[in-house]
């Protein structure tokens, strides 16, 4: 049997002209003998069947009405027992292919009754052979007897689902083409309604016969997938969920939310709360995760639930204490000690530990500017010693941290103070307590460090007496500029994805006051838009709409403007639509920021989507080439981080977004090309492809000294706290080969500080339960620190300019670990497989997840491509992706297999 | 270095603190390159496409199809645009000459011995000598590959180009360039056979999904074997002539060479091709030449045989997984096969072809005199009937000798007694070796 009826029915014809191949190409050559000699090359069998067949017809022409039925009854027998092959029609249908014509007629000259509904079953299975685009089958199968539809057979089933399909489709457009229906070709043999009732029909045909996917892609043509959950039961629903979620990022919008929708019901109707809550959490509905959180009885489950919710740093009130301890990611210092003691990489490191220098094979002197070099020791102490609450330079120094502060100058002073925080990070308590000392000092820069510090120890974490904003609200209307910045940039990344009133009510004011310098209104803008990141809160944008239109042309050429659209675009971040009336109105602004804040705006608002028509328009706006000297082309820049911010949801998008980064660095004007790096960077986060890593080292060395100034960071940034060993000598050569140049130099440091972040127990990629969810405060993260290398001279680069923008990756960082819990929360040692994630979606049977998998005892670290999943059947994980915290419970079937023989 | 030692903190440390730094600082190994191994041929990294994932025939896969295709037309749009709005050519024509420049005027040739590092590489020139030189930034350094010639610059000979190589000789004669004519048509019979080879060789190359749907690996390969004369190599043309995939036909017999090694170097070579080629079809005639049974053997000759086979033994199924690789053997004595060359996983259908029953012989009679003008007086029928073991071979023999002989009278047709003679003539041949009524 010609198999490859395939849902894309043009093959159709193909298929069975290649089935019918052998006898058409003999054709030639019998034409010339006659009909007897064509018989004699039949087998006997063949003829046998042959005569019997033609026999059948020629009974069902006669008039002996009497006959008509057992003639029926054996033709379906023939039918239906002919055995088939893959590469070949079965052969009764072969045989009764000529005498087509001949049972339509007969069918026309009977009347109705029980026969010819038989009669219209047979035809039906007949057309299947016999196609000439009129779909026969699944019109005589509405004339019919409507038997059950699996009886024919599965390819019946198939070629019946196909043309179902090609029917529904030609109905759809055809009422959207001509409205008046100025002659009906005939009167449709079924309404739409039938259509779907036979395809109701077929679905738990398929979904039985392990044919999910076949199920899932009729209902989803049909355009009633909302009628899928009620055929799924707890053996399809994990195959028909993980089918059906895979689709989202390539279908057209309004389908994407309702396959999720339905995913989510049928996971809902299976108990899977903790799968549900993702899917609710990636719908971005706040009411959907109370009511899966509510729905679900377990307390077990609901712990889990709030650790998922804890990753995503979403808050729902709870009565529980237990659970809002979790929310808060009150304990993650504390585990994340433990994995630190427990991979044994508690100890602190220098900078030089990271450099090693020793290995660079440089011989000059000690020509390089030295506080540029302290700056970037600062910030490769702070990243590498992330988290880990104590270093070598500032803590545990002798001095206690003062003399390396004074090693650094003017900002670099404030960087160092700050970067107390990243290594404190999360720990709340002790950080403020370390922190303390350091408000009190006389230097301003020393001050406003210690302001961001306390910002940054209570990034991603909640604590009840808000110290952050207890601590910081009164600087905010400090006189002194500094100490504004620090604290506006502070609260910002304290209270992150926390849409926190109380900080509105601080900054807004700042941002619509048209008195203060640009910094101070762009970094508020900023910070307000982390603390409302995806809310598309309608006030605050709203306010910096005005501030756009009210600003005069000086202010918004300065380059701090970049910020406000940044902090603008945040609050719309992976929203869609919504942004359209903001869109509209930023174009009725005359103003190159104003363009520019639209597309950084329209980037955010569809990250992750994989939306082709935004990066089309994307590569639209990067068609042009503009004078760089009027300072209109800035716009260029985001709308190449764009293409990588939408593309980066899902694999064929990245890939494919890689391949148009070379036609833009090829072709670009050198703005395009200082951003395609930048672009890699975000794309690839924390994931050191080999073959992104050879680009990025080629741009390296490209003329445009920002052009490899920007492929040095985002090297860092694709090998964010990996340990990657290639990347770390590539970086080293970088280091030999810039040594006399201290721009670069200091970016390669930061990229070294970078690979090594966290000691290689960190990641920096937005992405997380198992590349489901995009955590929005990492990706606004992310999306500030490129903005700030969009013009790496003024804010990177230069002497006494805003290094501490660097900071904005401590919100992206997470610990890439699983850890596994016990059911009273506490750190339990089990045996996992860690390997290559590997795509399971729509294949045969009961696939491995993993592949090329070692064994570990958690906790372990994940790398981006990595999966882990338990190795014994001692436990059973409540959530159903390992990553993060997983609490265990025990298995009540597991018996130990040492246990077992004893026993025997 | 003292630029960095300097920074440290508390970097003035007692004589014990500089020792364990000493220590601390041990050499590390600079980590290999990745340039100048051999590799796979295929496309490039940067020009391949995303593999698309599931496999079996969904709506996903199409999606992700479309999703690449919309890619692509949007790369299209870009680069045409481009072109129009600020042609290249000028920058090309610009760089190429900086390139030619940096080459120098003349260049040598030489062949590449090993690549050092990712900018080194020991090369010999054409005289003989090695040298250790550099290799300039320009070069393509995928395209490097162990001995692979290369051009030198004419003073230091360092690497400014690559010269493509082409591919091995031997194999590329394996290579049919032309399909041959005969098609499963004129095959007379073997339905069976014809379907067996189909779905163990021809499906998983067109639709490999189907037996990904299954969740079963396609069979890898497929023996033919049976009497001479029945239609294994016929076959095995027919579905060369019917498949668009690389087809590569070896004789067992071509893979004895005269050398030690060369043999199982030969094997290595066809299933390299093959595998850079994919999807192919290897056809090796005669496999007994190679593939019999192995025995204590003094003699150099046989065991060099050996270890051919046992090459193609690996080849088939040994420790590297061969992709869309089919392998079609053909021979008339598979009893003295090596049982290891046989087993399932690497031949997973054995394709008996029998000696043809009457029906058959009727329909290779009327395939070979379907071209011929015969006589009224000629009856097939009575060949056809005849209780002779006649082969398809033997048929057709029959055919071409009556022909001979209508030709020797310079008829123009052929007639039924020409057809008794060739019968006669044909059959008394093929007795000829055995002597005749021995055991009666």
């Amino acid at each position: 049997m010609a198999k490859e009826v395939a849902d894309t029915n043009k093959d159709k014809d193909v298929v069975m002209a290649d089935s019918t191949g052998a006898k058409a190409a003999k054709d030639p050559k019998d034409a010339k003998k006659d009909k007897k000699d064509v018989e004699d090359e039949l087998s006997e069998e063949d003829a046998k069947l042959k005569d019997e067949l033609d026999m059948l017809v020629t009974r069902l022409k006669e008039s002996n009405a009497t006959l008509y039925k057992s003639a029926l009854e054996s033709l379906r027998t023939l039918i239906r027992t002919s055995t088939s092959s893959m590469t070949s029609v079965p052969k009764p249908l072969k045989f009764l292919r000529p005498h087509y014509a001949d049972i339509h007629a007969i069918y026309a000259s009977w009347k109705d009754g029980e026969n010819r509904a038989f009669l219209a079953d047979i035809i039906s299975v007949l057309a299947m052979s016999y196609d000439d685009g009129k779909r026969d089958s699944l019109r005589f199968r509405f004339y019919g007897a409507k038997e059950d539809v699996g009886s024919w057979g599965h390819e019946y089933v198939r070629h019946l689902t196909a043309e179902l399909i090609l029917e529904y489709n030609a109905r759809t457009a055809g009422s959207e083409d001509d409205l008046q229906p100025a002659d009906p070709p005939a009167k449709p043999f079924a309404t739409t309604e039938e259509l779907i009732r036979l395809a109701l029909d077929i679905v738990p045909f398929c979904l039985k016969h392990n044919a999910e996917a076949d199920a899932c892609d009729l209902l989803l043509e049909l355009e009633s997938l909302d009628k899928l959950p009620q055929f799924v039961d707890k053996d399809t629903y994990a195959r028909v969920c993980l089918y059906i979620v895979s689709m989202v990022p390539y279908v057209a919008p309004p389908d994407d939310a309702s396959i999720l929708k339905t995913a989510r019901a049928i996971y809902r109707a299976q108990n899977q709360y903790t799968q549900s809550i993702l899917i609710s959490l990636r719908i971005n509905d706040l009411a959907l995760v109370k009511e899966d959180y509510d729905s679900c009885t377990d307390p077990l489950v609901q712990k889990q639930l709030a650790f998922i919710c804890a990753r995503q740093q979403v808050f729902i009130e709870t009565g529980s204490e237990e659970i809002t301890e979790i929310l808060n990611n009150t304990k993650l210092t504390e585990n994340f000690m433990a994995l630190a003691r427990d991979l044994d990489v508690v100890e602190a490191k220098t900078p030089e530990d990271i450099y090693k220098s020793h290995l660079e094979n440089t011989r000059t002197g000690a020509n390089v500017d030295s506080a540029r070099h302290n700056l970037a020791s600062t910030f490769v102490n702070a990243f590498v010693n992330i988290g880990f609450g104590s270093d070598k330079l500032m803590m545990n120094a002798e001095e206690e941290g003062n003399s390396w502060i004074y090693k650094n100058k003017d900002t670099g002073m404030l960087s160092a103070a700050a970067s107390l925080g990243a290594i404190l990070l999360w720990d709340v308590e002790v950080g403020l307590t370390e922190i303390d000392k350091f408000l009190y000092s006389t230097d301003d820069h020393i001050k406003a460090g210690a302001l961001l510090a306390i910002g940054l120890v209570s990034s991603g974490v909640r604590h009840e007496s808000d110290p952050a904003l207890g601590l910081l609200s009164e600087y905010v209307s400090s006189t002194t500029s500094i100490l504004r910045v620090a604290a506006i940039i502070g609260l910002g990344i304290a209270y992150a994805g926390s849409a926190r009133q109380e900080v509105q009510d601080l900054l807004l004011p700042l941002v619509s006051d048209t008195g203060l310098t640009m910094e101070l209104s762009s970094l508020a803008a900023l910070s307000l838009g982390l603390v409302y990141v995806g809310t598309s809160d309608g006030e605050i944008a709203s306010t910096i709409l005005q501030t756009l239109m009210e600003r005069d042309d000086e202010a918004l050429k300065n380059t701090y403007g970049r910020f406000m659209g940044v902090g603008l675009g945040l609050l719309f971040l992976g929203k869609q639509e919504a942004s359209e009336a903001t869109l509209e109105t930023l174009k009725v602004i005359e103003n190159p920021l104003a363009k520019m804040v639209g597309v950084i705006v329209e980037i955010c608002s569809y990250i992750g989507t994989g939306n082709v028509l935004k990066i089309q328009s994307m590569l639209h706006l990067c068609n042009d080439h503009l004078d760089a000297t009027k300072g209109e082309d800035g716009y260029q820049a985001f709308a190449v981080i764009g293409i990588a911010l939408i593309a980066m949801g899902e694999d064929v998008g990245a890939e494919m977004a890689i391949r148009s980064f070379n036609h833009l660095m090829h072709y670009g004007e050198p703005v395009i090309r200082r951003a395609v790096p930048l672009a890699l960077g975000i794309l690839c986060a924390s994931n050191p492809l080999v073959n992104i890593l050879d680009i990025l080292s080629k741009y390296s060395h490209d003329n445009d000294a920002e052009v490899a100034l920007n492929a040095v960071f985002a090297m860092g940034l694709v090998g964010a706290g990996t340990n990657n060993a290639r990347l770390a000598q590539l970086l080293r050569q970088l280091a030999a080969y810039y040594h006399k140049n201290p721009n670069v130099l200091f970016v390669v440091r930061i990229a070294q500080g970078l690979v090594h972040m966290g000691k290689g127990t960190v990641t920096l990629n937005p992405f997380h339960s198992n590349k489901m969810l995009l955590s929005p405060v990492s990706a606004a993260g992310l999306i500030t620190v490129l903005t700030a290398f969009t013009d790496a001279k003024s804010f990177i680069v230069e002497k006494a300019s805003a290094q501490y923008l660097l900071y904005f990756l401590i919100p992206a960082t997470y610990p890439r670990f699983l850890m596994t819990l016990d059911e009273s929360l506490k750190p339990l040692p089990v045996t996992v497989r860690v390997g290559q994630a590997v795509d399971t979606v729509g294949q045969a049977g009961r696939p491995k997840t993993i592949t090329g998998f070692q064994t570990h005892s958690t906790p372990v670290l994940l790398a981006y491509s990595e999966r882990a999943e338990l190795a014994t059947e001692e436990y059973i994980a409540v959530a159903t992706t390992l990553e993060g915290f997983v609490i265990l419970k025990k298995n009540p079937d597991w018996m130990d297999e040492d246990k077992k023989d004893g026993a025997k | 270095m003292g630029a960095n030692q300097s920074q440290l903190p508390g970097g003035a440390g007692g004589n014990g603190k500089d020792d364990s730094k000493k220590k601390q600082k041990k050499w590390e190994p600079p980590l290999p390159t990745r340039v100048g191994k051999k590799k796979k041929k295929g496309p490039d990294a940067v020009h391949k496409l995303p593999a698309v994932f599931p496999t079996t025939r969904c709506k996903l896969k199409l999606l992700k199809n479309e999703r690449i295709k919309d890619f692509l037309l949007l790369e299209e749009e870009f680069v045409q645009n481009q072109e129009r709005l600020k042609p290249q050519d000028e920058k090309n024509q610009e760089e190429r000459s900086r390139v030619d420049e940096l080459r120098g005027n003349p260049m040598n040739v030489g062949s590449l011995e090993e690549i050092i590092d990712d900018d080194h590489a020991i090369i010999s020139a054409t005289s003989g000598t090695e040298y250790y030189v550099s290799i300039m930034s320009y070069v393509d350094k995928d395209l490097l590959e162990p001995s692979c010639s290369i051009l030198l610059h004419h003073k230091n000979l360092a690497v400014i180009g690559v010269l493509a190589d082409d591919a091995d000789p031997m194999v590329s004669v394996m290579k049919l360039e032309k399909a041959p004519t005969e098609s499963y048509a004129d095959v007379g019979g073997l339905d069976q056979q014809i379907q067996e080879i189909k779905e163990a060789v021809e499906l998983p190359l067109t639709h490999p999904e189907l037996y990904e749907e299954m969740g079963i690996k396609p069979p890898k390969g497929v023996i033919l074997f049976g009497p001479p004369g029945t239609g294994k190599t016929l076959l095995a043309k027919a579905v060369a002539n019917q498949t668009s995939a690389t087809f590569l036909r070896v004789v067992g017999s071509e893979l004895i060479q005269k050398y030690l090694g060369e043999g199982p170097k030969l094997v290595r070579e066809l299933f390299r091709v093959a595998e850079e080629n994919a999807p192919s079809i290897v056809f090796i005639d005669e496999i007994d030449a190679v593939g019999t049974k192995r025995y204590d053997s003094n003699s150099g000759g046989e065991r060099e045989i050996q270890r051919t086979m046992l090459e193609l033994l690996n080849q088939l199924d040994g420790f590297d997984s061969r992709g869309d690789v089919k392998v079609i053997m053909a021979t008339n004595r598979i009893d003295s096969l090596d049982p290891a060359l046989i087993r399932p996983g690497r031949i997973d259908r054995k394709i008996e072809f029998p000696l043809p029953d009457v029906k058959t012989k009727r329909r290779i009679f009327n395939i070979h005199t379907s071209r011929m003008t015969l006589g009224d007086d000629v009856n097939i029928e009575e060949f056809v009937m005849a209780k002779d073991d006649l082969s398809g071979a033997d048929v057709k023999a029959i055919c071409t000798e009556a022909g001979l002989l209508a030709l020797r009278e310079r008829r123009m047709k052929v007639v039924g007694e020409d057809f008794k003679k060739a019968k006669e003539k044909v059959l008394y041949r093929k007795n000829e070796g055995t002597p005749e009524g021995l055991y009666i």
